[in-house]
Protein backbone atom coordinates (compact mmCIF):
# COMPACT_ATOMS: atom_id res chain seq x y z
CA UNK A 1 0.00 0.00 0.00
CA UNK A 2 1.41 3.59 -0.78
CA UNK A 3 1.68 5.89 1.81
CA UNK A 4 -0.79 8.12 -0.81
CA UNK A 5 -3.88 5.29 -0.23
CA UNK A 6 -2.86 4.67 3.48
CA UNK A 7 -3.43 8.74 3.60
CA UNK A 8 -6.79 8.59 1.66
CA UNK A 9 -7.92 5.43 3.17
CA UNK A 10 -7.11 6.55 6.88
CA UNK A 11 -8.92 10.69 5.82
CA UNK A 12 -12.26 8.63 5.20
CA UNK A 13 -12.54 6.34 7.90
CA UNK A 14 -11.90 9.55 10.07
CA UNK A 15 -14.49 11.18 8.20
CA UNK A 16 -17.09 8.15 8.47
CA UNK A 17 -16.11 7.67 12.42
CA UNK A 18 -15.33 4.17 11.27
CA UNK A 19 -11.82 2.19 11.75
CA UNK A 20 -8.97 1.89 14.93
CA UNK A 21 -7.96 5.01 15.96
CA UNK A 22 -4.55 6.52 14.15
CA UNK A 23 -1.04 5.70 15.07
CA UNK A 24 0.12 8.02 12.59
CA UNK A 25 1.33 11.39 13.92
CA UNK A 26 -0.11 13.38 11.05
CA UNK A 27 -3.51 11.55 10.86
CA UNK A 28 -4.03 11.51 14.93
CA UNK A 29 -3.61 15.11 14.82
CA UNK A 30 -6.70 15.40 12.27
CA UNK A 31 -8.39 13.17 14.48
CA UNK A 32 -8.29 15.22 17.42
CA UNK A 33 -8.24 18.30 15.43
CA UNK A 34 -11.80 20.78 14.94
CA UNK A 35 -11.32 20.67 11.30
CA UNK A 36 -12.04 17.30 11.22
CA UNK A 37 -15.49 17.99 13.08
CA UNK A 38 -16.00 20.94 10.69
CA UNK A 39 -15.42 18.89 7.53
CA UNK A 40 -17.64 16.14 9.23
CA UNK A 41 -20.61 18.59 9.34
CA UNK A 42 -20.39 19.69 6.01
CA UNK A 43 -20.17 16.32 4.47
CA UNK A 44 -23.34 15.66 6.41
CA UNK A 45 -25.17 19.14 6.37
CA UNK A 46 -25.12 18.29 1.90
CA UNK A 47 -26.65 14.75 2.18
CA UNK A 48 -29.44 16.35 4.58
CA UNK A 49 -29.91 19.21 2.60
CA UNK A 50 -30.51 16.50 -0.40
CA UNK A 51 -32.54 14.30 1.16
CA UNK A 52 -34.73 17.06 2.55
CA UNK A 53 -35.15 18.36 -0.83
CA UNK A 54 -35.95 14.81 -2.36
CA UNK A 55 -37.77 12.82 0.24
CA UNK A 56 -40.11 15.62 1.82
CA UNK A 57 -42.23 13.45 3.73
CA UNK A 58 -39.68 11.39 5.42
CA UNK A 59 -37.66 14.07 6.40
CA UNK A 60 -40.63 15.76 7.92
CA UNK A 61 -41.68 12.71 9.48
CA UNK A 62 -37.80 12.41 10.99
CA UNK A 63 -37.78 15.89 11.85
CA UNK A 64 -41.14 15.63 13.81
CA UNK A 65 -39.58 12.80 15.40
CA UNK A 66 -36.57 14.60 16.57
CA UNK A 67 -34.29 12.31 15.04
CA UNK A 68 -33.71 13.40 11.01
CA UNK A 69 -30.18 14.61 11.81
CA UNK A 70 -29.28 11.43 13.83
CA UNK A 71 -30.63 9.10 11.10
CA UNK A 72 -28.41 11.49 8.38
CA UNK A 73 -25.47 10.97 10.19
CA UNK A 74 -26.14 7.28 10.85
CA UNK A 75 -26.78 7.34 6.91
CA UNK A 76 -23.76 8.74 5.76
CA UNK A 77 -21.05 6.94 8.00
CA UNK A 78 -22.11 3.61 7.40
CA UNK A 79 -23.15 3.72 3.60
CA UNK A 80 -21.61 4.72 0.32
CA UNK A 81 -22.89 7.74 -0.29
CA UNK A 82 -23.69 8.24 -4.24
CA UNK A 83 -22.92 11.68 -5.09
CA UNK A 84 -26.00 11.57 -7.62
CA UNK A 85 -28.86 12.69 -6.19
CA UNK A 86 -31.65 10.35 -7.49
CA UNK A 87 -29.38 7.56 -6.17
CA UNK A 88 -28.67 9.51 -2.54
CA UNK A 89 -32.42 9.69 -2.08
CA UNK A 90 -33.32 6.15 -2.83
CA UNK A 91 -30.75 4.32 -1.49
CA UNK A 92 -31.66 6.89 1.88
CA UNK A 93 -34.89 5.87 1.80
CA UNK A 94 -34.15 1.94 1.10
CA UNK A 95 -31.75 2.25 4.33
CA UNK A 96 -34.93 3.12 6.34
CA UNK A 97 -36.29 -0.54 5.08
CA UNK A 98 -36.19 -2.09 8.29
CA UNK A 99 -36.27 0.35 10.41
CA UNK A 100 -37.72 -0.45 13.60
CA UNK A 101 -40.31 2.94 13.59
CA UNK A 102 -43.33 1.37 12.02
CA UNK A 103 -44.13 4.96 10.87
CA UNK A 104 -40.62 5.82 9.32
CA UNK A 105 -40.66 2.38 7.33
CA UNK A 106 -44.13 3.07 6.06
CA UNK A 107 -43.51 6.57 4.93
CA UNK A 108 -39.66 6.39 3.76
CA UNK A 109 -41.03 3.08 1.93
CA UNK A 110 -43.79 4.99 0.44
CA UNK A 111 -41.85 7.61 -0.81
CA UNK A 112 -39.31 5.11 -2.20
CA UNK A 113 -42.15 3.85 -4.08
CA UNK A 114 -43.11 7.12 -5.33
CA UNK A 115 -39.61 7.84 -6.79
CA UNK A 116 -39.09 4.20 -8.24
CA UNK A 117 -42.54 4.51 -10.45
CA UNK A 118 -42.57 8.07 -11.43
CA UNK A 119 -38.87 6.92 -12.68
CA UNK A 120 -40.97 4.54 -14.76
CA UNK A 121 -40.25 1.15 -12.47
CA UNK A 122 -42.86 -1.61 -13.89
CA UNK A 123 -43.22 -2.97 -10.40
CA UNK A 124 -46.17 -2.85 -7.83
CA UNK A 125 -45.22 -1.92 -4.99
CA UNK A 126 -47.04 -2.26 -1.44
CA UNK A 127 -47.13 -0.33 1.68
CA UNK A 128 -49.26 -1.28 4.48
CA UNK A 129 -49.83 1.27 7.29
CA UNK A 130 -51.13 1.23 10.75
CA UNK A 131 -53.54 4.66 9.65
CA UNK A 132 -54.57 6.10 7.28
CA UNK A 133 -52.36 7.43 4.89
CA UNK A 134 -54.24 10.39 3.01
CA UNK A 135 -54.55 11.88 6.74
CA UNK A 136 -50.73 11.12 7.70
CA UNK A 137 -49.19 12.42 4.45
CA UNK A 138 -51.33 15.89 4.95
CA UNK A 139 -50.54 16.67 8.15
CA UNK A 140 -46.95 16.07 7.33
CA UNK A 141 -47.66 18.73 4.79
CA UNK A 142 -49.57 20.89 6.41
CA UNK A 143 -47.59 20.37 10.12
CA UNK A 144 -50.55 19.57 11.58
CA UNK A 145 -50.37 17.15 14.68
CA UNK A 146 -49.95 13.56 13.20
CA UNK A 147 -53.28 11.08 13.19
CA UNK A 148 -52.75 8.18 15.87
CA UNK A 149 -52.88 4.49 15.07
CA UNK A 150 -56.31 3.06 14.12
CA UNK A 151 -56.32 -0.25 16.26
CA UNK A 152 -58.03 -3.20 14.60
CA UNK A 153 -57.50 -2.02 11.01
CA UNK A 154 -54.56 -1.67 8.65
CA UNK A 155 -54.51 -0.05 5.33
CA UNK A 156 -52.68 -1.72 2.12
CA UNK A 157 -51.56 0.55 -0.51
CA UNK A 158 -50.11 -0.51 -3.20
CA UNK A 159 -48.25 2.09 -6.00
CA UNK A 160 -47.56 1.68 -9.27
CA UNK A 161 -47.67 3.10 -12.80
CA UNK A 162 -50.60 1.68 -14.56
CA UNK A 163 -52.77 2.31 -11.75
CA UNK A 164 -54.89 5.30 -12.25
CA UNK A 165 -53.57 7.80 -10.12
CA UNK A 166 -50.37 6.16 -9.48
CA UNK A 167 -51.39 4.70 -6.00
CA UNK A 168 -54.48 3.16 -4.57
CA UNK A 169 -55.54 1.82 -0.97
CA UNK A 170 -58.12 -0.35 0.58
CA UNK A 171 -58.70 -0.88 4.30
CA UNK A 172 -59.02 -3.97 6.35
CA UNK A 173 -60.12 -4.89 9.41
CA UNK A 174 -57.69 -7.12 11.15
CA UNK A 175 -59.98 -7.95 14.62
CA UNK A 176 -63.40 -9.73 14.48
CA UNK A 177 -65.13 -7.07 16.30
CA UNK A 178 -64.85 -4.68 13.19
CA UNK B 1 -1.20 41.80 -1.07
CA UNK B 2 1.81 42.14 -3.38
CA UNK B 3 0.59 45.46 -5.81
CA UNK B 4 1.22 44.60 -9.44
CA UNK B 5 2.83 46.80 -12.04
CA UNK B 6 -0.26 47.91 -15.06
CA UNK B 7 0.99 44.84 -17.06
CA UNK B 8 -0.98 43.81 -19.51
CA UNK B 9 -2.86 47.05 -20.61
CA UNK B 10 -2.98 46.17 -24.08
CA UNK B 11 -4.83 42.87 -23.91
CA UNK B 12 -7.88 42.06 -23.60
CA UNK B 13 -10.30 42.36 -20.46
CA UNK B 14 -11.26 38.91 -19.14
CA UNK B 15 -14.39 37.93 -20.45
CA UNK B 16 -17.24 37.58 -17.72
CA UNK B 17 -18.76 34.10 -16.95
CA UNK B 18 -20.96 32.62 -14.39
CA UNK B 19 -22.64 29.19 -13.11
CA UNK B 20 -25.87 27.98 -14.84
CA UNK B 21 -26.81 24.59 -14.13
CA UNK B 22 -30.30 24.98 -15.68
CA UNK B 23 -33.96 24.09 -14.88
CA UNK B 24 -33.99 28.31 -14.62
CA UNK B 25 -34.68 29.79 -17.68
CA UNK B 26 -35.79 33.24 -16.35
CA UNK B 27 -32.29 33.58 -14.69
CA UNK B 28 -30.81 32.74 -17.65
CA UNK B 29 -32.50 35.03 -20.03
CA UNK B 30 -31.40 37.87 -17.61
CA UNK B 31 -27.77 36.96 -17.16
CA UNK B 32 -26.82 36.45 -21.04
CA UNK B 33 -26.79 40.02 -21.81
CA UNK B 34 -24.25 40.58 -18.94
CA UNK B 35 -21.87 37.52 -19.59
CA UNK B 36 -19.72 36.06 -22.08
CA UNK B 37 -19.23 32.54 -21.23
CA UNK B 38 -21.36 30.02 -19.05
CA UNK B 39 -19.44 27.62 -16.60
CA UNK B 40 -21.35 24.53 -16.76
CA UNK B 41 -20.60 21.39 -14.25
CA UNK B 42 -20.55 18.39 -15.95
CA UNK B 43 -22.05 16.44 -12.57
CA UNK B 44 -24.38 19.17 -11.80
CA UNK B 45 -26.73 18.70 -15.11
CA UNK B 46 -26.48 15.17 -14.72
CA UNK B 47 -28.71 12.33 -13.69
CA UNK B 48 -28.48 8.99 -12.75
CA UNK B 49 -29.75 6.53 -15.36
CA UNK B 50 -29.29 3.06 -13.89
CA UNK B 51 -25.72 2.31 -13.44
CA UNK B 52 -25.08 4.73 -15.66
CA UNK B 53 -24.97 8.80 -14.96
CA UNK B 54 -26.00 11.02 -18.19
CA UNK B 55 -26.53 14.40 -19.24
CA UNK B 56 -29.81 16.20 -18.73
CA UNK B 57 -31.02 16.55 -22.22
CA UNK B 58 -33.79 19.70 -21.38
CA UNK B 59 -30.65 21.47 -19.63
CA UNK B 60 -28.36 20.77 -22.77
CA UNK B 61 -31.19 22.34 -24.70
CA UNK B 62 -31.31 25.16 -22.60
CA UNK B 63 -27.82 25.82 -23.43
CA UNK B 64 -28.02 25.18 -27.08
CA UNK B 65 -30.48 28.12 -27.42
CA UNK B 66 -28.05 30.74 -26.21
CA UNK B 67 -25.34 28.94 -28.66
CA UNK B 68 -24.52 32.41 -30.57
CA UNK B 69 -24.40 34.59 -27.87
CA UNK B 70 -21.89 33.43 -25.22
CA UNK B 71 -18.99 29.94 -24.79
CA UNK B 72 -18.84 27.54 -22.38
CA UNK B 73 -16.25 26.61 -20.63
CA UNK B 74 -16.59 23.06 -18.83
CA UNK B 75 -15.87 22.69 -14.75
CA UNK B 76 -16.15 19.40 -13.07
CA UNK B 77 -16.58 18.36 -9.51
CA UNK B 78 -16.59 14.57 -9.75
CA UNK B 79 -13.41 13.43 -11.53
CA UNK B 80 -11.41 13.14 -8.13
CA UNK B 81 -8.23 13.22 -10.00
CA UNK B 82 -6.29 12.58 -6.59
CA UNK B 83 -7.84 9.37 -5.53
CA UNK B 84 -4.52 7.24 -5.13
CA UNK B 85 -6.45 3.86 -7.29
CA UNK B 86 -8.37 5.67 -10.05
CA UNK B 87 -9.86 8.62 -11.47
CA UNK B 88 -14.10 8.74 -11.68
CA UNK B 89 -14.43 7.54 -15.58
CA UNK B 90 -18.29 7.96 -15.00
CA UNK B 91 -17.25 11.93 -14.53
CA UNK B 92 -15.38 11.45 -17.84
CA UNK B 93 -18.64 10.01 -20.15
CA UNK B 94 -20.21 12.86 -18.67
CA UNK B 95 -17.57 15.06 -20.15
CA UNK B 96 -17.72 13.19 -24.06
CA UNK B 97 -21.01 14.01 -24.04
CA UNK B 98 -21.03 17.56 -23.22
CA UNK B 99 -18.09 17.53 -25.93
CA UNK B 100 -20.31 15.91 -28.56
CA UNK B 101 -23.65 18.56 -27.34
CA UNK B 102 -21.22 22.01 -27.56
CA UNK B 103 -18.18 23.38 -28.44
CA UNK B 104 -16.37 24.31 -25.07
CA UNK B 105 -13.65 26.86 -24.92
CA UNK B 106 -11.83 24.68 -21.71
CA UNK B 107 -12.67 21.85 -19.17
CA UNK B 108 -10.91 22.24 -16.05
CA UNK B 109 -11.31 19.96 -12.49
CA UNK B 110 -10.40 20.61 -8.88
CA UNK B 111 -7.18 19.16 -7.72
CA UNK B 112 -8.73 17.15 -5.36
CA UNK B 113 -9.74 13.55 -4.21
CA UNK B 114 -13.69 13.41 -3.80
CA UNK B 115 -13.74 9.30 -3.85
CA UNK B 116 -11.54 6.85 -2.12
CA UNK B 117 -11.99 3.24 -3.30
CA UNK B 118 -14.91 3.71 -5.24
CA UNK B 119 -16.54 5.60 -1.82
CA UNK B 120 -17.94 8.89 -2.07
CA UNK B 121 -15.60 11.55 0.77
CA UNK B 122 -18.62 13.63 1.00
CA UNK B 123 -16.18 16.21 0.72
CA UNK B 124 -13.09 17.98 -1.57
CA UNK B 125 -9.14 16.37 0.26
CA UNK B 126 -6.67 17.96 -0.95
CA UNK B 127 -3.65 16.51 -2.04
CA UNK B 128 -0.45 16.00 0.05
CA UNK B 129 2.17 17.99 -1.33
CA UNK B 130 4.68 14.75 -2.33
CA UNK B 131 6.38 13.26 -5.22
CA UNK B 132 4.26 10.13 -5.21
CA UNK B 133 1.06 12.61 -5.33
CA UNK B 134 2.52 14.92 -8.30
CA UNK B 135 3.63 12.01 -10.08
CA UNK B 136 0.14 10.75 -10.16
CA UNK B 137 -1.25 14.00 -10.88
CA UNK B 138 0.58 15.02 -13.90
CA UNK B 139 0.13 11.38 -15.46
CA UNK B 140 -3.35 11.70 -15.01
CA UNK B 141 -3.42 15.70 -16.63
CA UNK B 142 -0.77 14.03 -19.33
CA UNK B 143 -4.11 11.76 -20.11
CA UNK B 144 -6.62 14.27 -20.40
CA UNK B 145 -4.70 16.75 -22.75
CA UNK B 146 -3.98 13.87 -24.85
CA UNK B 147 -8.12 12.84 -24.62
CA UNK B 148 -9.42 16.08 -25.54
CA UNK B 149 -8.24 18.85 -27.80
CA UNK B 150 -9.08 22.12 -25.72
CA UNK B 151 -7.01 23.29 -22.93
CA UNK B 152 -7.11 21.45 -19.06
CA UNK B 153 -7.05 23.72 -16.15
CA UNK B 154 -7.02 22.64 -12.48
CA UNK B 155 -8.28 24.74 -9.68
CA UNK B 156 -7.12 24.45 -6.13
CA UNK B 157 -9.38 23.70 -3.23
CA UNK B 158 -9.26 25.44 0.49
CA UNK B 159 -7.80 23.23 3.31
CA UNK B 160 -9.90 22.61 5.80
CA UNK B 161 -7.92 19.54 7.88
CA UNK B 162 -4.20 20.29 9.51
CA UNK B 163 -1.99 20.90 5.98
CA UNK B 164 -0.78 17.40 5.41
CA UNK B 165 3.07 16.66 5.43
CA UNK B 166 4.90 17.53 1.75
CA UNK B 167 7.87 18.34 0.61
CA UNK B 168 6.23 21.35 -1.72
CA UNK B 169 4.95 24.73 -0.66
CA UNK B 170 1.46 25.49 -1.82
CA UNK B 171 2.38 27.14 -4.78
CA UNK B 172 5.54 25.33 -5.34
CA UNK B 173 3.63 22.04 -6.04
CA UNK B 174 1.52 23.54 -8.55
CA UNK B 175 4.35 25.26 -9.94
CA UNK B 176 5.40 21.36 -10.38
CA UNK B 177 2.29 20.64 -11.90
CA UNK B 178 1.93 23.35 -14.70
CA UNK B 179 5.87 23.10 -15.55
CA UNK B 180 5.77 19.35 -16.21
CA UNK B 181 2.31 18.96 -17.82
CA UNK B 182 2.08 22.30 -19.27
CA UNK B 183 -1.97 22.61 -18.16
CA UNK B 184 -3.64 25.34 -17.02
CA UNK B 185 -4.61 27.26 -13.90
CA UNK B 186 -8.12 28.26 -12.15
CA UNK B 187 -6.91 30.63 -9.38
CA UNK B 188 -10.12 31.16 -6.82
CA UNK B 189 -9.78 34.63 -4.97
CA UNK B 190 -11.98 33.06 -1.97
CA UNK B 191 -10.57 30.08 -1.87
CA UNK B 192 -7.06 31.50 -1.25
CA UNK B 193 -9.16 34.15 1.34
CA UNK B 194 -10.24 30.81 3.04
CA UNK B 195 -7.25 29.38 3.43
CA UNK B 196 -5.74 32.82 4.31
CA UNK B 197 -7.93 32.31 7.54
CA UNK B 198 -8.36 28.76 7.97
CA UNK B 199 -4.83 28.15 7.51
CA UNK B 200 -2.94 31.06 7.74
CA UNK B 201 -1.84 31.25 3.95
CA UNK B 202 0.65 33.65 3.00
CA UNK B 203 -0.93 34.97 0.19
CA UNK B 204 1.70 37.71 -0.68
CA UNK B 205 4.39 34.65 -1.00
CA UNK B 206 1.86 32.23 -2.71
CA UNK B 207 1.30 34.96 -5.46
CA UNK B 208 4.79 35.60 -5.90
CA UNK B 209 6.34 32.31 -5.58
CA UNK B 210 3.36 31.10 -8.07
CA UNK B 211 3.80 30.49 -11.94
CA UNK B 212 0.72 32.86 -12.77
CA UNK B 213 1.41 33.01 -16.71
CA UNK B 214 -0.72 29.76 -17.04
CA UNK B 215 -3.37 30.70 -14.84
CA UNK B 216 -6.74 31.10 -17.52
CA UNK B 217 -9.78 31.76 -15.17
CA UNK B 218 -10.29 33.44 -11.96
CA UNK B 219 -12.86 32.25 -10.13
CA UNK B 220 -14.86 35.12 -7.75
CA UNK B 221 -17.60 33.85 -5.18
CA UNK B 222 -18.76 34.45 -1.62
CA UNK B 223 -19.20 32.01 1.18
CA UNK B 224 -20.05 31.82 4.39
CA UNK B 225 -18.81 31.68 8.20
CA UNK B 226 -19.34 29.15 10.48
CA UNK B 227 -17.84 28.21 13.96
CA UNK B 228 -14.81 29.85 13.11
CA UNK B 229 -14.50 28.43 9.78
CA UNK B 230 -14.15 30.29 6.32
CA UNK B 231 -16.24 27.63 3.88
CA UNK B 232 -16.42 27.18 0.52
CA UNK B 233 -20.16 27.39 0.39
CA UNK B 234 -20.73 29.72 -2.60
CA UNK B 235 -23.91 31.15 -1.32
CA UNK B 236 -23.13 34.92 -1.00
CA UNK B 237 -22.08 37.89 -3.38
CA UNK B 238 -18.61 38.46 -3.85
CA UNK B 239 -16.59 40.79 -0.67
CA UNK B 240 -14.73 43.65 -1.11
CA UNK B 241 -11.91 42.09 -0.26
CA UNK B 242 -12.36 39.16 -2.85
CA UNK B 243 -12.93 41.08 -5.81
CA UNK B 244 -9.88 43.33 -4.36
CA UNK B 245 -7.93 39.78 -4.49
CA UNK B 246 -9.28 39.10 -7.87
CA UNK B 247 -8.24 42.34 -9.39
CA UNK B 248 -5.04 42.01 -8.11
CA UNK B 249 -4.64 38.53 -9.88
CA UNK B 250 -6.67 39.99 -13.02
CA UNK B 251 -3.18 42.26 -13.07
CA UNK B 252 -0.71 40.11 -12.07
CA UNK B 253 -1.50 36.86 -14.98
CA UNK B 254 -0.96 37.76 -18.35
CA UNK B 255 -2.95 34.71 -20.13
CA UNK B 256 -6.13 35.58 -17.64
CA UNK B 257 -9.07 35.52 -20.05
CA UNK B 258 -11.86 34.39 -17.77
CA UNK B 259 -13.65 35.75 -14.33
CA UNK B 260 -16.25 33.56 -13.29
CA UNK B 261 -18.69 34.60 -10.71
CA UNK B 262 -19.79 30.93 -9.19
CA UNK B 263 -22.81 30.40 -6.99
CA UNK B 264 -24.30 27.18 -6.11
CA UNK B 265 -27.95 26.54 -7.53
CA UNK B 266 -29.25 26.00 -3.79
CA UNK B 267 -28.04 29.47 -4.04
CA UNK B 268 -30.04 30.74 -6.30
CA UNK B 269 -33.41 31.58 -3.99
CA UNK B 270 -30.81 33.02 -1.56
CA UNK B 271 -29.39 35.52 -4.32
CA UNK B 272 -32.46 36.35 -6.18
CA UNK B 273 -32.38 36.76 -9.85
CA UNK B 274 -31.73 40.73 -9.14
CA UNK B 275 -28.69 39.96 -7.06
CA UNK B 276 -27.42 37.88 -9.15
CA UNK B 277 -27.24 40.68 -11.82
CA UNK B 278 -26.52 43.31 -9.59
CA UNK B 279 -23.28 41.16 -8.92
CA UNK B 280 -22.84 40.27 -12.62
CA UNK B 281 -22.83 44.17 -13.19
CA UNK B 282 -20.61 45.30 -10.26
CA UNK B 283 -17.76 42.51 -11.29
CA UNK B 284 -17.78 43.72 -15.35
CA UNK B 285 -18.05 47.51 -13.70
CA UNK B 286 -15.13 46.76 -11.31
CA UNK B 287 -12.94 44.89 -13.90
CA UNK B 288 -13.64 47.74 -16.33
CA UNK B 289 -12.55 50.51 -13.87
CA UNK B 290 -9.68 48.59 -12.56
CA UNK B 291 -8.29 47.96 -16.36
CA UNK B 292 -8.76 50.76 -18.45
Amino acid sequence: MTQLERQQRALLDLIKKRGAPPEDVYLRQVANSRQLTMVREIAVWWRAFQIEDQCRFTSRLLKRLECFEDVVINYFNNHRTSPFIEELSQDFLDSLRDHPDWLIRAVSQFELALLKVRADSAVCFEVLWDRNPDNLILALQEHNPLPPPEIGCLYRMQIARNLPRIVSCTREYTTHDR
Amino acid sequence: MASADKVGRARPLPALATTYEGDDPVLLERIIPLIDTIEISPDAIARSAGKQACLRLEILKEYASVLPHVNFVAHGVGLSIGSFDHWNEGYLRLLDELFESLKLEWHSEHLACTQVADENVGTMLPLPRTEEALDLICTRVEALQKRYAVPFLLEHVICLLPDMPGVYTPAGFINAITSRTGCGLILDAYNLECDVFNQGLDISAFLDELDLAPVRELHLAGGVQHRGFYLDIHSNPTSDTTLALGLDIIRRAPNLRVATYEFLKEAVVLLGHDGICNELARIRQAINNDTT
